[in-house]
């Protein structure tokens, strides 16, 4: 019997702590459900459009403020020497990695993820320039700005372009619409629209850095 | 589909951690191998005694550490704004935990110096009486946590060495330096390099016999320090040798090229191969002589600085 008083207090215990941790638990879902989506801006490249009429490396240039020399954006010729006339292209710039290791190695915050928009970008005052992020960009897509002696990279023009409510300026400059930028976390945007129906893949994936640039490649068909 | 397209071009120019950097990982190195050597070795044998081995290496860890500190700062791009890194810290970030583990290794170093050198100190203040007074002050202080300081200094002295892989082993895109090893390589070859300069300075600076039971002590350790550090050098050849792709490719750094002649002649060579034929191939008599045991010293620096060369530039000049 007097197991039987301690086992039914026991249960009582239980059960009431189920109902009240249940109902907290469904309360802070509820919460989490109302923040709204932050953006998570991605952009893809259809080298299938490119021509490499570098266009869009002269206004990166131009609209960032890059030094002679320099390039946030830059475009390879990736023809193979067999086939010289299948020409192929390829965007190399920054790849806005959602898990950046810039970001994780940079010691003094300064190349850091906007906290609007997401953007991986940079703050050239707390730069250093010890170069770690420069080594630790598995894309080797970052430099040291000669004029500000800061680390810099593409950041979608967020204090360019952006801040005035325009596309980024390589976006803008495209004639061959090879570049389309957008939301990925926006369901109806085109960039989503896009990647709905066409193949697209992610530069280096096994690095694990799950980069928020698409590349649309050129494939062989009908062969 | 993923082979389809990529692109092979850098912003990057090579190398862009150079020798400085390699310098500092030489001296960091160094600094932490001589204190955990004086140290293990005044716990092992339970000494009570100020030891000219102690002595030698509470001197070295201060003015290496202290001198790395000049190249590693020297290799910012903006020099001056080096005190940034000591107001924002990313937790997340190797470099940012290893300027917390240096803010607290080099006040150790420091303190221990403070132990050992306290007549030299008293000497040089006792014109200024009221200088004498307060460093007096400050001794009597300190040396009630004398114990406590020797065994934080031991510590951190493996965290600085082991940082300084960590530091580049979180690299990514270079094979080489993305290995496990890497940390452990630091650590013991940080331990040659430390073995041997404070037992130069002990000789040199402090007149410490070169056969006392001290420095026998040092030499006898020496050998296996030095097999270990040729085993993990191997493992490391060997992983990189069955990896994937990427790492196979790395291999050639080994068989071809200046780091292959850097690597054959200064690590292999001068670092292992001088000091063992210096103390066992010429008989006892050149391996008890004065200038063997300065130039089999020189020697082991010099090919701990050969590999903290070769990892930095081979290390970088072979990406995926």
């Amino acid at each position: 019997m007097k197991n039987d008083g301690k086992r039914r207090a026991f249960l009582k215990v239980l059960g009431l702590g189920s109902v009240t941790l249940g109902t907290a638990g469904y309360s802070v879902a509820i919460e989490a459900g109302k923040t709204e989506k932050k953006p998570h801006y991605g952009m893809i490249f259809d080298q299938n459009k490119c021509v490499g009429c570098s266009d869009c490396e002269v206004a990166c240039r131009k609209v960032n403020e890059v030094p002679q020399g320099q390039v946030r954006l830059y475009v390879e010729n990736k023809t193979a020497p067999e086939t010289p006339m299948e020409k192929k292209y390829v965007r190399v710039s920054c790849q806005q990695c959602e898990d950046a290791p810039c970001v994780a190695v940079c010691p003094s915050k300064a190349c850091h993820r906007d906290a609007k928009t997401g953007i991986v970008t940079m703050n050239p005052d707390d730069c250093i320039a010890c170069k770690y992020c420069i080594v630790a960009c598995p894309y080797d897509v970052r430099f040291i700005n000669h004029k500000t002696k800061a680390a810099e990279n593409c950041n979608f023009c967020l204090n360019t372009n952006m801040a005035k409510g325009k596309e980024p300026a390589c976006v803008e400059s495209c004639k061959y619409k090879a570049l389309v930028f957008g939301d990925l976390n926006d369901e109806n945007s085109y960039i989503n629209q896009i990647l709905q129906v066409k193949d697209a893949v992610r530069m280096k994936p096994t690095f694990g850095t799950k980069p928020s640039l698409r590349y649309i490649p050129v494939v062989k068909v009908g062969v | 589909m993923n082979g389809a397209i990529n692109f092979t071009y850098g912003f990057s120019h090579g190398v862009e951690w150079g020798w400085p950097i390699a310098v500092y990982l030489l001296l960091a190195g160094i600094s932490g191998g001589a204190l955990i050597i004086a140290l293990l070795v005044r716990f092992y044998k339970k000494q009570h005694e100020d030891t000219s081995l102690l002595k030698a290496a509470s001197l070295v860890s201060f003015s290496t550490i202290a001198f790395g500190m000049v190249f590693l700062v020297g290799d910012l791009e903006k020099p001056l704004y080096f005190w940034k890194i000591l107001i924002n810290y990313n937790f997340a970030s190797v470099m940012s935990i290893g300027v917390m583990a240096i803010s607290v290794y080099i006040p150790l170093t420091l303190v221990m110096c403070l132990y050992l050198f306290e007549k030299e100190i008293s000497a040089v203040l006792a014109k200024k009486a009221q200088l004498l007074g307060y460093f007096e002050m400050v001794m009597v202080l300190l040396k009630k946590i004398r114990p406590m300081i020797e065994v934080l200094s031991v510590i951190f002295a493996v965290i600085i060495c082991a940082y300084t892989g960590f530091l580049i082993s979180v690299l990514v895109r270079f094979p080489i330096l993305n290995t496990a090893i890497l940390p452990a390589l630091f650590v013991v070859s940080g331990l040659s390099a430390g073995t041997a300069s404070a037992g130069m300075v002990a000789s040199y600076f402090f007149k410490e016999d070169a056969h006392s039971p001290d420095l026998k002590t040092l030499h006898t350790i020496e050998w296996p320090i030095m097999a270990v550090e040729i085993m993990l050098i191997a493992m490391l050849f060997v992983s990189l040798l069955v990896g994937n792709e990427f790492q196979q490719s790395t291999t050639i750094a080994f068989k071809s090229g200046i780091y292959a002649n850097l690597f054959w002649f200064g690590v292999m060579g001068v670092g292992f191969g001088l000091p063992l034929v210096l103390n066992f191939a010429l008989g006892k008599h050149v391996a008890h002589s004065h200038a063997a045991f300065y130039l089999s010293g020189m020697a082991s620096v010099a090919g701990v600085l050969c590999l903290r060369m070769f990892i930095i530039y081979a290390g970088q000049t072979f990406g995926v």
